[in-house]
């Protein structure tokens, strides 16, 4: 059930990619940033839009879960990671859409923000998801760092598990910053959607982070009508996705994720979410939108 | 869908809206809960004192306790008070799954029946339990109509009411017969030595009542302070559990006894002449030094997290360390068996802390044995 042969690969690898690179594995670094080419946001700043890659990731993370099994067995796979960081470079123009709907609402919401582009960093977050946290914590610092040296104040997160990893380095580490996610600055801004929708919350912003209510008023003010089942969508009835157990084992976490497509299709055949990792595991399953795919600034 | 999908999909309907309507309809339950909390962590603060205490107060109305390090002490000692070749009847207790209770009294030659309807059906099938308090969930009703046929030489047919007329019928004269009644507890009172039962069926009861002979067998971690707490546990553990208002609640302080003959009270009476308490440790004392780990000692073993879980939901009720399986169970798997790695397979939803009547934070408590494990500890 468990191969920990795997996660010690990971262990080893990921954290070495990280304290390298800032990166969790090797992945050419336009990947991260070409959403934001043209836009003309100023690099970095007090204020940051920060991505932490996620979006950008996360299908790729699904796709290094796939082989996952198979690659401790392969002794020299570190050869190929200058190769890597050059032509893994996957195309995704879903996400380039939606982190640019992400930039231009805070626009609107008249939020001053600047951007890292290619100095960007991971946060880390599959280190202390899996629990690895010794590891995580001297990638935390490391990252800590990073910040201070380029003078950022404020950081505005756009996914869940980026958002709740850096309260946890806050937690664990002297750190003066202010966190905030982009669904918070979004009060003064008039966001339009429409149609129906079933609501899959994100675990961590719903139980975590406490930001279940708040997410849901955001969206229904847009004018996006959510079907809600208290068994279904309730706080302590929504599941997880699946998705954090995807490294440690595939054919679990592919059936957490059918079970959660299937009670979803019960309310509303079409799914709303708001994490790029709940979208890579549950839109094989079922018509899955991300909130900032499907709204428009007014 | 596989059997055990079926199955744990019917548990969780059955379930879960039945505790939310039980919270919903008594909300003074959530009140308890948190005295419950208070109670627990009061104990574990202090616990040789209390477990020190509990033991006196046993003694002082006639019962015997005793103290068992390990699972191997506990089995001595209950094997010492069994002996051999004796019918011995078991209300469900997870302590004595823990501790082997039951296939060490069945090696010493005794005859040895568990009498809670879940796990009779996995004395029957002999596979470890699934779930805390409803260890055949993964058994569907056509499973258990197969497997009666099969062990009990009798068809009870398709209906559940019809599966359990059959496990009555068959349990009753295993009672009536029985030299000795072994059950567990649900809460230890300190200060009165007495043990508070909860349950449905009437099969603790039976077990506790009709023998000659009642052992009760539990962890340290159930001590509460005073009787008062105690029942308030039995009335949190049945609500958040989905059985409310609890068919019984038992109270056995000592072996029976009366004071009818001029209000002197001697013992024994038509009850049990002999009431043993085993407090068990392995492992509870060390997780209790332990400021994180201690918090899995607040459990009352409802099984609530269990059905909010989607990672027990999504495996085959294998979760953990038997009897302790799905969130809980990947605490007390550490607890008891020093085994970190059930913990690996939290997914950290968060389900679990948002349903735990005691508030424990079991999502931490797994990514600190994550931690653990990875570091060796």
């Amino acid at each position: 059930m468990i191969n920990i042969e795997q996660l010690n690969f990971i262990r080893k690898t990921v954290t070495k990619y990280l304290m390298e690179d800032y990166l969790p594995f090797p992945v050419n670094k336009e990947t991260c940033y070409e959403w934001a080419n043209g836009l003309n946001i100023k690099k970095g700043g007090s204020t940051i839009l920060y991505t932490g890659c996620s979006y950008q990731l996360a299908e790729l993370g699904k796709k290094f879960d796939e082989i996952l099994p198979l690659l401790p067995k392969f002794k020299s796979i570190e050869k190929f990671s200058p190769l890597a960081k050059i032509f893994l470079k996957p195309k995704n123009e879903r996400v380039n859409k939606i982190l640019r709907n992400v930039a231009s609402i805070l626009r609107k919401a008249e939020v001053d923000f600047g951007y890292l582009y290619e100095e960007e960093p991971y946060s880390g977050t599959i280190l202390l998801e899996l629990g690895m946290l010794d590891e995580f914590r001297e990638y935390a610092k490391k990252l800590v760092n990073f910040f201070n040296s380029h003078e950022v104040k404020k950081i505005i997160t756009v996914d869940p598990h980026t958002h709740y990893t850096l309260f946890r380095i806050k937690e664990m580490l002297d750190w003066n910053v202010d966190i905030v996610n982009y669904f918070q600055l979004l009060k003064n801004v008039k966001i339009k959607g429409e149609g129906t929708y079933v609501f899959h919350d994100s675990c961590l912003y719903s139980r975590f982070l406490g930001m279940r209510d708040l997410i849901r008023e955001v969206i229904v003010s847009s004018g996006i009508i959510l079907k809600e089942n208290e068994l279904v969508t309730g706080k302590e009835t929504s599941m997880c996705c699946g998705s954090p157990l995807a490294p440690i084992n595939k054919e679990i976490s592919e059936k957490i994720a059918k079970t959660r497509a299937e009670a979803l299709k019960s309310v509303s055949s079409k799914v709303l979410l708001a994490c790029p990792f709940c979208y890579a595991n549950l839109s094989p399953y079922v018509e899955s939108y991300d909130f900032a795919e499907v709204v428009k600034v007014e | 869908m596989s059997d055990w999908d079926i199955a744990i999909k019917r548990g969780v309907e059955h379930n879960v809206p039945r505790v939310f309507n039980v919270l919903r309809e008594h909300p003074y339950l959530e009140e308890l809960a948190r005295k419950v909390r208070e109670g627990k962590l009061e104990v574990l603060s202090n616990l040789d004192y209390y477990i020190e205490m509990t033991m006196k107060s046993v003694e002082k109305i006639g019962g015997k306790a005793y103290f068992a390090e390990n699972s191997q002490q506990a089995r001595e000692i209950v094997g010492k008070i069994v002996g051999t070749g004796k019918r011995v009847v078991l209300g469900k207790s997870m302590v004595a799954y823990e501790t082997g209770i039951r296939k060490y009294l069945q090696s010493l030659g005794n005859e040895v029946w568990e009498t809670d309807l879940g796990e009779l059906l996995i004395q029957l099938a002999d596979e470890p339990p699934s779930h805390i308090i409803a260890p055949a969930v993964h058994m569907t009703r056509e499973r258990i109509r197969e497997l009666i046929k099969e062990k009990l030489g009798v068809d009870p047919g398709d209906k559940h009411e019809d599966i359990v007329k059959v496990a009555r019928e068959f349990l009753r004269q295993k009672f009536l017969t029985a030299d000795i009644g072994i059950t567990g507890a649900n809460a230890v009172a300190a200060d009165s030595g007495s043990i508070v039962l909860v349950e449905n069926e009437g099969n603790i009861r039976m077990s506790s009542v009709v023998p000659p002979v009642h052992i009760s067998i539990t962890g340290v971690e159930k001590i509460l302070p005073n009787l008062e707490y105690a029942l308030y546990e039995a009335l949190v553990q049945a609500a958040y559990a989905g059985l409310y208002p609890p068919t019984y609640i038992n109270v056995t302080s000592g072996p029976s006894s009366t004071g009818d003959v001029e209000q002197k009270r001697v013992s024994p009476a038509h009850g049990p002449k002999e009431f043993h308490l085993i407090l068990v440790d392995n492992g509870r004392r060390k997780a209790n030094e332990d400021s994180i780990l201690r918090e899995a000692l607040l459990c009352i073993r409802c099984g609530r997290c269990h059905f909010h879980c989607p990672v027990y939901r999504a495996l085959d009720g294998k979760w953990g360390d038997p009897p302790y399986s799905g969130p809980m169970g990947a605490m007390w798997s550490a607890i008891v068996y020093n085994d970190y790695k059930p913990a690996l397979l939290c997914s950290h939803a968060g389900n679990c802390r948002e349903v735990c009547p005691m508030k424990i934070n079991i999502p931490k408590v797994l990514e600190y044995l994550k931690w653990k494990y990875f570091n060796g500890r």
